[in-house]
Order: structure tokens, then sequence, then C-alpha cells
């Protein structure tokens, strides 16, 4: 949902090629200084919209329907952008609007299509000149009653709606480098090789045995590790002098320790390594078992270091900051069934723990 | 006369939309334990309200309103700019600028020069 997918790359070009052309198409027609400016920006945004979609026919020409379906779109788009004149000009625009985005949703819901970054603007950019083309100007008198009404009742469900589908079916259907939602996983091969099996048997061997002196919570405080917020049932403790020096999986210097919170004091659960830099993936030894994984577009807020998701629309509650956390790979100590270096702890084994 | 109020008011109507759709989002972490989050969930549930309300009166050319958008679209351009220059990996892409840079940078255009058209 945050990238651009490649073959949507080309929509993303049409739509800045198209505006310069839209501009000027403005400023050569007479009819322009009659219209209010509202209606001018809707037309600037059809004009970009209607590019987008015909650029993306030649990347979907396999797809005999989307690439119809986009030719019809986009054609239809651009007409309307130079028709602004015409008697039913806003019928048949909120009529074409309406239509594309909830077709949008129904590829989406069918899965004939992911969400990703072109897709979103664009569908942003149809909600806005939707707004616009309903607005009424001072001075205008047809129909106000009901475009105000549209106005406050379906632009606002419309663009909840769209959003949110884009968002679940995000969260729903994660493409294959994304394991949960907000993490993303290390590129490696699908099946680990005999050589990688070891090298990751190696690793963990040797990082549970350097941090077996940590199972005490003390001897962690002792050697710099400090607990984060402590209102979740397990806790990750950073040893800032660790994360400084740059450590790269070096199993006697974890630059984190993870602890169950239990009624009976921390309960140690594994390492974690991490990077220092964002996109800096590190060495992985054993292949997709030891596949590092980045936190991305998480919304922190230093009120309790908690944290949400960024929404589809780039937003963050406010008072706190969307950001991507450096590269991390755990290393769970304790039987997970998600896995050994999995990015999660399975919630039930730290429940488990704390009743044992 | 001028329709760039009604246009700011259609931009800030979007831009409270995503607030609203952001503080909603928080709502689930709240209930699942972060208490401060249920704080920020109202907060910025309330600026969703308060920039809808913004709309509605830069609508009706409210002086106010006009003083209170331009600040605030000024606030959102200055936090947006320091959270794309700080390397804490703020999201640069497509929708990011255009909900963060492009449609305040577009409010701000369009009250900049209507002032005599507000009372």
């Amino acid at each position: 949902m945050f990238d651009i997918a490649p073959d949507h790359a080309i929509g993303l070009f049409a739509g800045l090629l198209a505006l310069p052309f839209a501009l000027l198409a403005l400023r050569v027609r007479p009819a322009a200084r009659r219209v209010p400016g509202t209606v001018l920006g809707a037309s600037v945004l059809m004009a970009i919209a209607g590019a987008i979609h015909l650029g993306l026919i030649w990347t979907h020409r396999d797809e005999i329907i989307t690439a119809v379906l986009f030719l019809l779109n986009g054609v239809s788009y651009l007409v309307l952008s130079q028709l602004f004149t015409w008697r039913w000009w806003r019928l048949g625009s909120v009529a074409l609007i309406t239509a594309t985005l909830v077709g949008y949703m129904g590829y989406i819901v069918l899965n004939f299509d992911t969400p990703d970054q072109v897709a979103v603007a664009t569908k942003l950019l149809e909600l806005t000149m939707l707004g616009l083309v309903l607005v009424p100007v001072r001075g205008e008198t047809r129909r106000r009653t009901s475009r105000w009404s549209a106005i406050a009742v379906a632009l606002p469900l419309l663009t909840v709606v769209t959003v949110s589908v884009v968002w679940i079916d995000d969260l729903a259907r994660p493409d294959a480098q994304h394991s949960h939602a907000g993490a993303v996983l290390q590129q490696t091969n699908d099946v680990a090789t005999p050589e990688q099996v070891a090298a990751a048997q190696q690793l963990y061997d040797q990082t549970a045995a350097a941090i077996a002196p940590y199972r005490d919570w003390h001897a962690a405080w002792a050697a710099g590790y400090r607990p984060g917020p402590q209102n979740t049932p397990s806790t990750h403790w950073m040893n800032q002098r660790n994360v400084d020096a740059g450590y790269v999986m070096d199993p006697r210097h974890p630059q984190g320790l993870v602890y169950a919170n239990t009624r009976r004091g921390p309960v140690l659960l594994g390492a974690m390594f991490q990077m220092q830099h964002i996109d800096q993936f590190g060495p992985d030894p054993g292949g997709p078992l030891t596949a590092w994984h980045q936190h991305q577009n998480i919304c922190l807020t230093p009120f309790g270091f908690e944290f949400s998701l960024m929404t589809p629309t780039a937003t963050c509650p406010i008072g706190s900051i969307d950001i991507s956390v450096a590269p991390m790979l755990h290393v769970w100590i304790v039987d997970n069934p998600s896995g050994r270096f999995a990015v999660d702890i399975d919630s039930k084994v730290v429940k488990k723990i704390d009743q044992s | 006369m001028s329709s760039r109020p009604e246009a700011a008011f259609v931009l800030l109507l979007m831009q409270s939309i995503f607030w609203l759709i952001a503080g909603v989002s928080a709502a689930p972490f709240a209930l699942a334990g972060e208490i401060f989050m249920a704080g920020l969930a109202l907060a910025t549930l309330l600026l969703a309200l308060g920039t809808c309300i913004c709309a509605i009166a830069v609508l009706w050319r409210r002086r106010w309103a006009r003083v209170v958008v331009i600040a605030l679209e000024v606030t959102c351009l200055f936090g947006s700019a320091v959270l794309l220059l700080i390397p804490l990996g703020f999201n640069r892409g497509l929708v990011s600028i255009l909900v963060n840079v492009a449609v305040p940078v577009a409010v701000l255009v369009l009250l900049r020069k209507d002032r005599e058209a507000f009372s």
C-alpha cells in the first residue's frame, strides 16, 4: 500500500504529464472565464485522473476487461474535463466519479488488484474532484440543497468507505514481504538450504548461551539493559551502548533483550539484534529462517511510547509521528510456535509463562 | 465572485476526514490497553471536528476562520517539513506528500489573496 507498483508507475508519469496540458486547455478556452474556479479545479483534476487511467492501459494490456475499463474511464474523464459548460456536466461527473470509486473498491474486494500509492492518490484526487464538482459557489442557485446534502453525506461516506476498504484489504491480505501489520521482511530464498539450517542453529546456540546470564534481570540491568514501557505482556529492554556501538548480529552484544512481564517479575524470552540504519538489513546466515524485519509506518507517540498504524492517507493521530524502525532480528529462547527467529512471540506463550 | 473559499472548504473537509480516520484508527490500540493513545484519539477527533467547523466558517467567509486555517496549515507544513528532514523514516510516499504537503500548500494558496472577501 505504501509502495508504487511497477505496473502503476506509468500512470503517475501520465498524470503529471497531463497537468500542463490541462492548464493550457483552460487558458485557451474563453468559456473557462465564465465558470467558477471550483469547476476549473475539477476540470484539471479530471484531466489528470483521465491521463492516469489511460497510462495504465499499456501495463494492463493482458487483462482485457481491466484495460477496456481503463480506456473507458480515461476517455470519459478527459471528455468531461472539457465539457464543463454542458448542462448535465455535474450529474455526469458525479456519476462517473462515484462509479469509478465503487468499481475500484469492487476490484480490491474481489482481489483483482492490490492498492498502491498511485491507486490511493488517484482515489484521493477523485474524491476531491467530487467535492469540487458538488460544492455550490455564492450566487449559484441550481440544486443547492441536493448538492449540499451530497457534500455533507456522500463525500465523507465515500471517503471513509474507500479508505477503509483499502486498509482492510492491506491488513487482511498482506503481500509476501509484509509478515504482519507494519513489518517488512528481508527478501531471501524460499527454502532454507542445509548450510543455512546449520548456520541458523549455530546462531541460535551462540545467542542462547550468551544471553543465559540475563535470565536474572538484575544481570541485564547491570550490563546496561533498560526496559521500555511495561504496559504490554512483553517488554524490550534496550542497551544503548550496544546500539551506539553498531554491533552486527553479535550474540555477545545483542542490542535488546525481550522479557515477559509476569507476576514473578521479568522472564527472559529472547534477544533482539538491530541494525543502526533504516533499510539496512543485516547478514542473513539462515536464509529464510533468519530473515530480518523492519517496522514501517507506525505512528509512535512519546507519551508512554505507545503506537498505532499510519492510515492509508498517510495520517497519524496528533501527538504521534510516523516513523520506521531499523531492521531487527529476534532470537526466541523459549518455545515459540511461530519459530525461533519469528517476528513476534506468540501471545499464548507469554500468557502460559505468566500462569506457570 | 471568487470561489476560492469553496475550493478551500472542499480541501479542509477532506483534511478533517483524514484526521477523523486517524482518530478512529487509534481507538483499537486504546482498547488494547494503550491509555495514552486514547487521549490522542480523542484529541485527533476534536481536531477533525475543529477543522470541519473552520471549513464551514471559511465557506461563510469569516475572517477568524481564515486566520485559524492559515495558522493550522502553516503548523502542518512546518511539522511535515521537520519530519521530512530528520531521518526517522517518515513516509515520503506519493500520498504522504499529497496529504501532508500539497493539501496545506493548496489551502494556503487559496486563502492567500482573498482577504477582502472575508468579513
